[in-house]
């Protein structure tokens, strides 16, 4: 029965404008839009002397060799920095939060209730400062914990997975209620405890979820460099974020080419991992596979 | 939905299920604390490596004496064990790791910034007292004018350190703390004393190893303590320096050394004179509720501080509202198999979440030029729209760069959101003849509601907190006329605290800290009532 | 040392917690000791120097450390972050011991004890006096200047190749006649510019505040009374010519220079490399006089200071007083960062035309004011002279009052 769809793809004129069509319209508009304000940073990127926003003549210049200072100055390192980093959150996140979710959607104990909205709560105070409060920490954790105090990445990521419950949670958890109960009762009767139930039912049944909760977890970790440039302070120790705001946060001497050239490939990893978890975003896993 | 056979094709597939399928397991024992099956061994290393951590940071802890650290890890230790190896707890089990992270580096962040916005912390109180008096004392010696560079020596005999100089005359001379200078019979090599009878003369490297004790030696410059002290900054040259203000340790008092003023440490944390004056730096108090008054009590704030008021809740409530609706939308827009490309369209769209946010911030700005920008210039054609300059279109302005960066992520949510929704029950209610518009309104609005309400809320928070636009795009201008503090017309509270307690010329942490906490519990209640409303913890 | 008995345990208690499962992996990186220090050293000294000067700094730091055997440990810092960082985080302990910084931010360090006093000594007289002077904070010096900083009028010759001009309106006049989009490009945006405006301001005898005979400023304002209507008005004039336009902004006025759209353009050392590496040919020449007196351009310097919490205050001082002053190491500084020495015999051997037009500029220049309030001073001067420009304001002379009084109440409390 959901597969039933798959047979319109056949429908063709005016039927397929008001059914299809209009959409690819939308998308390119919309991409015209997402687009166009990044020419500039693609422009500024392959234009080695050239300013950001002084010019709307894109493209009079096309040379790689802001591309090619990328290396020299450690950029490298910091991707790979970046990539670790984020990775270990997003997978830190998604396990963490998930089985917060679980207990939150599964279990009725006190508290239940006020501990989610508490949760969402937390997540609402303003930051502005915590980055004193964060040196400090981690300036005592130095001492206790080398592996992740200050100037770590391990410490960096230690901070992040502090934001794993809370909205994420939520957004999970509102996925699971949706996942029937009946389920769980069944292999409960069968057996199954509920580690089994959590690892092998649960969890492949709100795939879509865990992998947007993953890719906004890996995205926002990826672009974030006030907590990071607290945290780590040797470039050699740097994410991509936190080098790319020190090439920019001298506005007179920064030079937006290679700062812009830093940005794009940037984006890469990012868009690649999305085209990756698309299948299990939008699988279909839901009705699909209970039905099998 | 389901029914007993679609659990029995997953069960089997479980790695390490050992027992035979379907035997019952009575209620209660769920937990598996005393089977040794794979699954209680994996748990055992896990708590195992956790305590043996733990306890190495509690006896670490107690070694550098971080008691704090030493508290918590006890607690969290103790915790830990009850939730794993207790048959009961089950939530706690599954709430424990994340509640950690979260209480480690959230709570005690905003418990850091509790405690700072009842102390004046901010330039000129940000440290202790020790060193604000060893750092008035410090910059308040100054060289006697006119008085030689003396090329210098650190001497040592014994325990005691002192100072060979030469002095103006060619004269080598030898001092210590207690003993000024007095003349001796020493080798001098090409200006330089290189051999004191009586006295080790150090080299480069141990010098370097007591570096301290030998900037902070003074040496009487003669029996007359108005001629000042000798003391040296690089262990080879000295100088003579007199101090204009000198501590009493005794009465904890600094005396000008001229005029005779004593100033005496006062409650705002400073050393202060009779008539009022003070010395900087001072150091770190309390202060009691006087940060969350500085705000109110200033008249002239009143009227900005109104209109920023309601723009912060206006802006919050927009960016939700067209983020969600245009996320909502190309979700669902492309969320139709039958549209070729769809991968194409939804990685380009993401885009604008995948370039770092003050980067877009800056581009924008630069697109929203007056003159030269792209849409005044190339879009519309040469019209002089003045985007940011005007009250209004700043804040359209504001509303719609925000859209542009905010809308991928509701777009991704409201796609992952859309697959909880079954697609036989959209395709049953339009076999029932449902017209598109009727199927999203009362079958895939309100069911996605259910997981993406609370993230609306959490959405808003964050909006109203979001200082790094305002920053970027608009600096929170264009700024009111002749307000006390610099804000604007597109400056949220947040944005106005930055602005108050940081850009007003001295950084003050402790009235930014308590202007946060206001903040917090305005957008907090807001918040909870927020769900309260939604219903959404109401359901199941 | 103290590491060895918590390390113990930890094995211990790991072998009993183990002891169920045949399991025998160890976290060993948590009980692995930080490296020690390289003991064939003196020292080491922490520096935290912004991504702009990290590479010209680097080999002054090598050439110290084979002549000392102290090394150095070049840390990068945002460069808006270096100032408020040292700030945060000396009072920990965790601070630097050195930082290179704008000297502007120094009187929040001096208000904060964050920042120690050296001697200079005789070497004070080696050094541009304007350099020295901003070094010093309520009489009292706390760093070494290594290079200074200051913006001046730079013509493209193939526009235009002589500058008859002494004053601002008749230089106006000249760059209309090259019939380009623009005439003198001064970069604005929506919160203006005074820094680029500068030399016009104190052209009409309106300095920002009151200096004293050593240069040092006082906290006395010195920018209203009639001097300041006058200079009021006279933005407000060049706003109506559209000389002056809020939507030109840095990139905006950079990119028009370049493109060849003016013959001028006030800017500072920092565009010109970009303008050269274009093949543009350009002078230096100091801005002339709007309000009859002479244009004095804000001096930066580049210092470098020592934390008063620094544990190697002799390194420190080895390093900063006594070899960051030598001849040696500023032609150093300057071969590597191309920015003009502060020691005047380094800056004698300066050959390149375009640092000795910003230099011959930057002679009469004040230095830029250090007092904390200075962070408040810009943003209500900006946003005023952003009012006066853009014509938001019919009484220009009111809104400078305004100001005035604003900074006033700002600075007194």
């Amino acid at each position: 029965m959901a597969r039933t769809i798959e047979q319109h793809t056949a429908v063709r004129g005016r039927r397929w404008w008001s059914e299809v069509g209009w959409r690819h319209v939308v998308g390119v508009v919309m991409i015209a839009v997402c687009l166009l304000p990044l020419l500039y940073v693609l422009s500024a990127s392959l234009n080695p002397g050239g300013t950001l926003t002084g010019s709307n003549q894109l493209f009079r210049t096309i040379s790689l060799e802001n591309y090619t200072e990328l290396g020299p100055r450690g950029y490298d390192n910091w991707a790979l920095n970046s990539l670790v980093v984020s990775t270990a959150t997003a997978v830190g996140t998604v396990l963490m939060g998930a089985a917060a979710a679980y207990a939150f959607s599964r279990f009725r104990f006190r508290g239940r209730r006020s501990g989610l909205t508490t949760l969402l709560l937390v997540q609402m105070f303003p930051q502005m400062l915590a980055f004193v409060a964060l040196f400090l920490l981690l300036l005592s954790l130095s001492e206790v914990f080398p592996a992740i105090g200050l100037n770590t990445q391990l410490g960096l990521i230690c901070v992040y997975l502090g934001g794993a419950l809370g909205v994420n949670t939520f957004l999970m958890y509102g996925f699971f209620n949706t996942v029937p109960r009946e389920l769980d009762e069944a292999a409960k009767i069968d057996g199954a405890t509920h580690a089994q139930i959590f690892w092998t039912i649960i969890l492949r049944l709100v795939a879509p979820i865990l992998a947007v909760v993953g890719l906004l977890s890996f995205i926002s970790s990826y672009g974030e460099f006030i907590i990071a440039k607290v945290v780590l302070q040797r470039p050699e120790r740097f994410t991509l974020a936190l080098g790319l705001y020190n090439w920019a946060s001298d506005e007179r001497n920064a030079r937006w080419g290679i700062f812009a050239a830093g940005a794009v490939i940037a984006a890469i990893p990012v868009v690649l991992l999305f085209l990756f978890l698309q299948k299990y975003i939008v699988g279909g896993l839901t009705a699909g596979s209970v039905k099998g | 939905m389901s029914d007993q056979s679609t659990v029995q094709e997953v069960a089997p597939g479980d790695p390490g299920t050992t027992r035979p399928p379907r035997r019952r397991v009575p209620r209660g024992t769920t937990s598996h604390a005393r089977s040794f099956s794979p699954g209680f061994i994996a748990k055992l290393i896990l708590v195992g490596t956790v305590d043996a951590l733990g306890v190495y940071g509690i006896l670490s802890a107690w070694a550098v004496g971080q008691w704090g650290i030493l508290a918590f890890l006890v607690v969290a230790l103790a915790v830990a064990n009850w939730a794993y190896f207790s048959r009961r707890m089950l939530p706690a089990k599954y709430l424990v790791p994340g509640l950690v992270f979260l209480v480690v580096y959230q709570l005690f962040a905003m418990g850091y910034t509790g405690y700072v916005a009842f102390t004046n912390y901010g330039d000129g109180h940000n440290s202790t007292k020790a060193d604000a008096i060893s750092q008035i004392a410090a910059q308040n010696e100054r060289r006697v004018e006119g008085s030689p560079a003396l090329p210098l020596a650190v001497v040592q005999s014994g325990d005691e350190l002192g100072f060979a100089v030469v002095t103006e005359d060619g004269d080598a001379q030898v001092g210590t703390a207690e003993q000024p200078f007095e003349d001796v019979d020493a080798t001098v090599e090409s200006g330089r004393i290189t051999a004191v009878p009586g006295w080790e003369v150090l080299g480069f490297a141990q010098v370097a190893a007591d570096q301290e004790a030998i900037t902070s030696l003074r040496v009487p410059f003669s029996d007359d303590p108005a001629d000042g002290s000798v003391r040296t900054q690089d262990g080879s040259t000295g100088y003579v320096f007199q101090s204009t203000l000198e501590y009493d340790a005794a009465s904890d008092t600094f005396t000008d050394t001229e005029t005779g003023t004593v100033y005496s440490p006062g409650e705002g944390g400073n050393f202060v004179s009779e008539d009022g004056e003070r010395l900087t730096p001072g150091w770190r108090v309390g202060v009691g509720f006087d940060n969350f008054t500085a705000m109110v009590t200033d008249s002239r704030m009143a009227g900005p501080f109104a209109q920023i008021f309601v723009w912060t809740f206006v802006f919050a409530f927009l960016s939700v509202v067209t983020t969600f609706a245009l996320g909502l939308f190309l979700a669902i827009t492309f969320n139709d198999p039958r549209v070729r490309g769809r991968k194409v369209y939804r990685s380009l769209l993401i885009l604008p979440y995948a370039f770092p946010g003050f980067l877009s911030a800056l581009v924008w700005r630069g697109m929203l030029n007056e003159r030269f920008g792209l849409i005044n210039e190339v879009l519309l054609g040469g019209a002089s729209i003045p985007w940011l300059s005007d009250p209004w279109l700043a804040k359209a302005a504001i509303i719609g760069v925000n859209l542009w960066l905010g809308f991928p992520y509701m777009f991704l949510i409201c796609t992952g959101a859309l697959q909880s929704i079954p697609h036989d029950m959209t395709e049953a209610a339009r076999i029932d003849g449902a017209g598109r518009w009727r199927i999203f309104r009362s079958l895939t609005l309100p069911l996605l509601m259910v997981s993406v309400a609370p993230l609306l809320i959490s959405s808003f928070a964050f909006n109203f907190n979001n200082f790094s636009l305002i920053y970027m795009l608009t600096g929170g201008g264009p700024n009111f006329v002749g307000t006390p503090y610099v804000v604007g017309h597109t400056d949220i509270l947040i944005s106005m605290v930055y602005s108050v307690a940081f850009e007003s010329g001295v950084k003050q942490y402790g009235v930014a800290s308590a202007l946060s906490i206001v903040i917090f519990l305005i957008v907090g209640v807001i918040s909870y009532l927020g769900f309260r409303r939604t219903r959404t913890l109401e359901e199941i | 040392m103290r590491r060895s008995i918590p390390a113990l345990a930890t094995t211990a208690v790991l072998a009993l917690a183990l002891a169920a499962c045949s399991s025998s992996d160890t976290p060993s990186d948590a009980t692995s000791d930080s490296p020690a220090a390289d003991s064939g050293t003196e020292g080491t000294l922490t520096m935290w120097v912004d991504d702009t000067r990290i590479d010209s700094m680097r080999p002054v730091v090598e050439a110290f450390t084979e002549q000392s055997g102290v090394d150095v440990d070049l840390v990068q810092k945002a460069t808006g972050d270096i100032g408020p960082d040292f700030v945060t985080q000396v009072p920990t302990g965790e601070g630097p011991d050195i930082i290179v910084s704008a000297h502007d931010g120094l009187g929040e360090w001096v208000n904060n004890g964050v920042v120690a006093p050296i001697e200079l000594g005789d070497k004070a007289d080696e050094f541009a006096d304007s350099a020295v002077a901003a070094m010093a904070y309520d009489g009292q010096t706390y760093g070494v200047p290594i290079s200074i900083e200051n913006i001046a009028l730079v013509r493209n010759n193939a526009l235009l190749q002589d500058t008859p001009a002494t004053t601002f309106d008749e230089l106006v006049e000249q760059a209309k006649g090259a019939g380009t989009d623009f005439s003198v490009l001064i970069q604005q945006g929506e919160e203006s510019d005074p820094y680029h405006l500068y030399p016009l301001q104190t052209s009409f005898g309106a300095p920002v505040f009151e200096q004293s005979a050593d240069g040092s400023y006082t906290d006395t304002l010195a920018l209203g009374g009639d001097a300041g209507h006058a200079y009021a008005q006279y933005l407000a004039k060049l706003g109506q010519e559209k000389v002056l336009d809020l939507s030109i902004d840095g990139d905006k006025a950079k990119q028009a220079f370049l493109d060849g759209q003016a013959p001028y353009i006030v800017t500072g050392p920092w565009n010109t490399s970009a303008f050269e590496e274009a093949g543009m040919d350009i002078s230096v020449l100091p801005v002339p006089s709007a309000g009859g007196q002479p244009a004095q351009p804000f001096v930066g310097v580049q210092g470098v200071f020592i934390s008063a919490k620094s544990a190697n205050p002799v390194l420190a001082n080895e390093f900063v007083v006594n070899y960051l002053t030598t001849e040696e190491a500023q032609d150093a500084l300057y071969a590597a960062g191309g920015r003009l020495p502060a020691l005047t015999a380094s800056a004698d051997k300066v050959d390149d035309p375009v640092l000795q037009g910003f230099n011959d500029a930057g002679a009469t220049g004040a230095p830029m004011p250090a007092i904390p309030a200075m962070s408040s001073v810009w943003s209500f001067w900006g946003a005023t002279e952003a009012q006066i420009v853009g014509g938001q304001t019919a009484d220009p002379a009111g809104a400078w009052d305004a100001m005035v009084q604003n900074i006033q109440d700002a600075i007194g409390g």
